[in-house]
């Protein structure tokens, strides 16, 4: 009796499994077209990117464009790797993942894409800085930036008349002004660790060499050389904001912000729509980080949020360039833009988010550098190594850590880099 | 005769295919683990030979010793708590009481609900309803007491599978000792340290090495309440092994890691079997 | 109707209002997530009292959007089958392994050995397993559902040949050889006899291995890779994105899920207590 009750469950179990597989399974259709596979990393964005697969087919005959946007891409691309069962296109952020990428040769030359010539020199400058070592060719499209700096709550700052500060003793003396006024200048969610980079690599951007991670990879400086005055000001903001910062994380600050608890809030342009999810109706403005004593030398911090990478894996380049080019188009970023806040880095003017007015000077000069911790090993740690820091106080022994640990971590890069240095000499 | 396999015979048709997976599925990936540990390998693409570096690393790294500290501090605080509540739960949930299965039901749900939900219940808890009755600052962000706080949920969350593996052992316990121990006057304390403690001995060593297992692997808790910090303080060995393993470039010098630390909870769940195995010999 | 009676006469009420008491642990904490899946996100706050307070209306909207959004049915289903295949095959295979290797290891070392090597591969942690285990069942061509239940099988296997060859250690063995001297084989004696006893255990193995497989994302997310159908946990990931948590629909799916295996659970706790009453006619 017992038996046969469990016999009944095991075949309809496996009777489900089979249904289940059946329906799951779909071998690749032979039709003659050329299939390309795209996985790209942004999750919130698969709605743009199921109207662009659906505009690109209907628009090829030849071509049938595949646009995967997995949960935890990043995982399931370096499974995809690992399976040799690579996708044609990869939308990755132009990070620290893309210079491993480049670095273990698994993306391909893309210098002969007419479409490169379209965007802004500034974003291509940054990807060919995130290679560890200067490679031949041309190995991603940028396509969509975002910005860091000063969020601030427009209305707050209207009705208060505070002006928004150009120069570092400007920006202390708001904050002083806010403090004074009974509010708050700044929140931080330093519980998240990763929220201590937002205006660590703002700073930096101000303060410190654009490539000083490669200076130092070729032995020419130390950090304890550059990164003093970024780490000396990263102590003054802490001054100025909430008690206790590492009790709450980014979704506190976030939400604090949007409620009007602080007037400013240390952070890029993507965490806007976290802030507006809480406060539909929020005017939120930026500012660039004013890290310099002198306004001219203030620089924005923007990198590529999204690029597109074809890999070596692909077997048709002229479809790859196809799609690449599709994308492109203009009215292809704007069904982007519509659905995601972002800076497009086509060299051409799009509307942008209101809460980006106060870069966009800088935006359309091309007056940036790259966030600094998209050079920085992820397992180096250095955001819990910043907010350390925050919580000890001390620039030496943080900064001659960061010095010791970063030879250790980037043993194998610094190899490299010396030996293409040598090379180089001969 | 032929036809009838012996007891043996039986054991052994069972046990062999048994084995051929396991080994499969479980040893076979951990060996090629193993060689990875001798590489600079990523995860992905090409990489080098590199001999013995990544364990020369392991013990001079100060940030993997420092994981190990506090993982271990972490588990055997974890696995003493849990247990104890564990096991006089289970003896308050079979005893007699009203409304027996709601209340089995409720204290089970701490077990089911998702990291996110924790992470943010408990954080909300943590951050701002704790402070506000006590007057002190948050735990979570003071690098004396964040791992107090981790002990706390992660108790919480596996009270519960403990509590269940206790139940089911006392259910084997039957009712006469109980009676026969009244009749002899053993009532309480006495009647559970003589009578009912022997009978589940089994399942404390059971739940011991099962918790102590969990707890030593902790991640989810970690990723969910601190994500190591404040300053580094909350790095448990799991964590390092999969965020820099796999989230990061490490893949390598973590699976080193991953290597030595199966070694190292092996010898203590075998330390642990044999010593709570006399004890069961004992009785 | 006896039994109760013989109950409520003998009702010990500290006990049940000291439990009772105890419940708010687990309240408390449910009662914050009920709340914040009914509310909308504009309603989310840092303070006290507005975090506590009750949403401004019962409206189901967010668990309609949850189930939209994770296409609730299909990655149940998903979920289910995945579940009940991986619980009824570790059940069958489980005990097996446990009564084979739980009788013979007090006497033969080959057992004690294989005991001990199951049990040790509990320790592996999963993260160096993960990469070989992705490329192998690339190769075998089960980078599929078949393969994750595969990989659960084994994953269990350590957990669960404990527990089995645990319990079997309080049930006597004079209870088989009874069974022997009428001529059964060992193989009819194990279903006749043995399998029935362990009732409790298999509904308390039961519970374990589905509780493991019905939260676990990362299995399923780096053997399938991003293939074929979601389960319920790959699909909620939907949740979370870098910069930002949608914490209402989140947590409005949670609560959907937790439906399933809590009425799992409730269902298998009798059968633990409803083993006492067979095993203890001995």
């Amino acid at each position: 009796m017992k038996k046969r009750v469990i016999a009944t469950a095991l075949v309809a179990a496996m009777l489900i499994g089979t249904v289940f597989s059946a329906s799951g399974c779909s071998s690749e259709p032979n039709d003659g077209k050329t299939h390309i596979t795209m996985l790209q990393y942004k999750p919130e964005a698969v709605k743009a990117f199921e109207k662009m697969e659906e505009e690109f087919n209907a628009t090829h005959d030849d071509i049938v464009l595949t646009i995967e946007s997995p949960n935890d891409a990043m995982t399931v691309l370096k499974t995809r790797f690992i399976k040799e069962d690579a996708p044609d296109i990869i939308g990755i952020g132009g990070d620290v993942n893309f210079s491993n990428f480049v670095d273990a040769e698994m993306l391909m030359d893309i210098s002969d894409f007419e479409g490169l010539s379209l965007i802004k020199q500034a974003y291509k400058d940054i990807d060919k800085n995130l290679e560890f070592v200067p490679t031949e060719g041309v190995f991603a499209v940028p396509y969509v930036a975002n910005a860091a700096g000063v969020l601030y709550n427009r209305e707050m700052f209207k009705d208060n008349g505070w002006e928004i500060p150009t120069t570092w003793d400007e920006f202390m003396d708001l904050c002083e002004t806010i403090e004074k006024s009974g509010q708050q200048p700044l929140y931080f969610g330093f519980k998240d660790v990763w929220t201590c980079l937002a205006p660590w690599n703002a700073l930096a951007c101000d303060l410190a060499p654009a490539d000083v991670c490669r200076q130092v990879n070729k032995g020419e400086t130390k950090f304890i050389d550059e990164y003093g005055e970024v780490a000396e000001k990263m102590l003054e903001l802490l001054e100025h904001a909430q008690k206790d910062p590492f009790a709450y994380n980014y979704n506190d600050a976030c939400t604090a912000f949007a409620n009007g608890e602080s007037a400013m809030y240390t952070i890029g342009s993507y965490a806007v729509p976290q802030i507006q999810s809480v406060n539909p109706d929020m005017d939120i403005d930026s500012f660039v980080m004013p890290g310099c004593d002198n306004a001219e030398d203030n620089v924005l911090n923007s990198g590529v949020d999204l690029q597109f990478c074809v890999t070596n894996d692909c077997e048709n380049k002229e479809a790859a360039y196809e799609v690449l080019s599709f994308l492109l188009e203009d009215s292809t970023i704007q069904t982007y833009l519509d659905d995601q806040n972002a800076v497009p880095c086509k060299d051409k003017e799009f509307e942008l988010s209101p809460a980006l007015d106060g870069m966009l000077d800088y935006i359309n000069e091309g007056k940036m550098t790259d966030y600094q911790d998209h050079y920085y090993p992820s397992e180096m740690a250095v955001d819990a190594q910043i907010q350390t820091f925050l919580i000890d106080g001390s620039v030496e022994k943080f900064l001659n850590k960061f010095d010791t640990d970063w030879l250790r971590y980037n043993r194998d890069i610094i190899r490299k880099v010396q030996e293409y240095e040598a090379g180089g000499n001969k | 005769m032929n036809k009838k396999l012996s007891r043996n015979q039986t054991f052994l048709l069972i046990t062999v295919p048994v084995l051929a997976l396991f080994f499969c599925f479980n040893t076979l990936p951990l060996i090629k683990g193993l060689m990875y540990s001798f590489t600079n390998f990523r995860g992905f693409g090409s990489y080098e030979w590199v001999g013995f570096r990544n364990y020369a690393d392991l013990f001079t790294d100060a940030r993997v010793g420092k994981s190990y500290l506090f993982t271990f501090k972490f588990a055997l605080l974890a696995t003493v708590v849990t247990n104890v509540i564990a096991l006089l739960l289970a003896l308050g949930l079979n005893g007699k009481i009203r409304a027996k299965s709601t209340l089995r039901g409720v204290y089970f749900i701490p077990r089911i609900l998702g990291g996110l939900v924790v992470g943010y219940i408990f954080g909300y808890i943590f951050t701002y309803i704790l402070p506000a009755i006590t007057g002190k600052g948050s735990m979570l962000s003071n690098t004396g007491t964040a791992w107090i706080a981790i002990v706390i949920v992660a108790a919480w969350q596996s009270i519960a599978q403990t509590t269940l593996i206790y139940i089911s052992g006392l259910q084997t316990v039957p009712e006469d000792v109980y009676e026969a121990g009244a009749i002899d006057g053993a009532t309480g304390w006495l009647s559970f340290k003589n009578l009912t403690f022997p009978l589940i001995i089994p399942f404390f060593s059971i739940n011991m090495v099962l918790s102590m297992k969990d707890f030593l692997m902790v991640f989810d808790q970690i990723m969910a309440m601190t994500k190591g910090g404040p300053a580094q303080s909350t790095e448990s060995i799991s964590f390092l092994i999969y965020n820099n393993g796999m989230g990061g470039g490490q893949f390598g010098f973590q699976s080193a890691n991953a290597v030595i630390f199966f070694i190292v909870i092996v010898a203590i769940s075998v330390f642990q079997l044999n010593f709570t195995g006399k004890k069961e010999e004992q009785l | 109707m006896k039994k109760k009676n013989r109950v409520a006469a003998t009702t010990n009420w500290p006990l049940t209002i000291l439990l009772i008491a105890g419940c708010l642990t687990v309240i408390f904490p449910l009662y914050m997530a009920i709340v914040i899946a009914f509310k909308k996100p504009s309603e989310m706050t840092n303070d006290i009292a507005g975090a506590l307070s009750l949403p401004k209306s019962w409206s189901l909207e967010n668990f309609a959007e949850a189930m939209r959004v994770t296409d609730f049915w299909h990655s149940l289903g998903y979920s289910v089958m995945i579940t009940v295949v991986t619980v009824v095959l570790a059940i069958l295979i489980h005990s097996l392994a446990g009564y084979a290797i739980g009788r013979s290891m007090a006497k033969n070392k080959f057992y004690k050995i294989s005991y001990l090597y199951i049990v040790s591969g509990m320790f592996v942690p999963f993260a160096i397993l993960m990469m070989p285990l992705v490329k192998q069942t690339a190769q075998m061509g089960i980078d599929n559902w078949f393969g994750v239940i595969l990989c659960y099988l084994v994953f269990y296997m350590p957990m669960n040949v404990m527990l089995y060859s645990g319990y079997l250690k309080n049930i006597p063995i004079a209870l088989e050889e009874a069974a022997y001297v009428d001529g059964a084989t060992t193989w009819t004696t194990y279903w006749k006899v043995i399998f029935p006893i362990m009732k409790p255990m298999h509904a308390t193995v039961a519970v374990l291995t589905a509780l493991g497989t019905w939260n676990d994302v990362m299995t399923p997310l780096v053997i399938m890779s991003g293939k074929g159908a979601n389960t319920l946990p790959l699909a909620q990931l939907t949740f979370q994105t870098q910069f930002g948590t949608n914490y209402n629909l989140a947590f409005a799916s949670y609560l959907l899920a937790l439906l399933p295996i809590l009425i799992f659970y409730l269902v298998c706790q009798k059968q633990i207590i409803n083993g006492v009453v067979n095993g203890a006619v001995k």
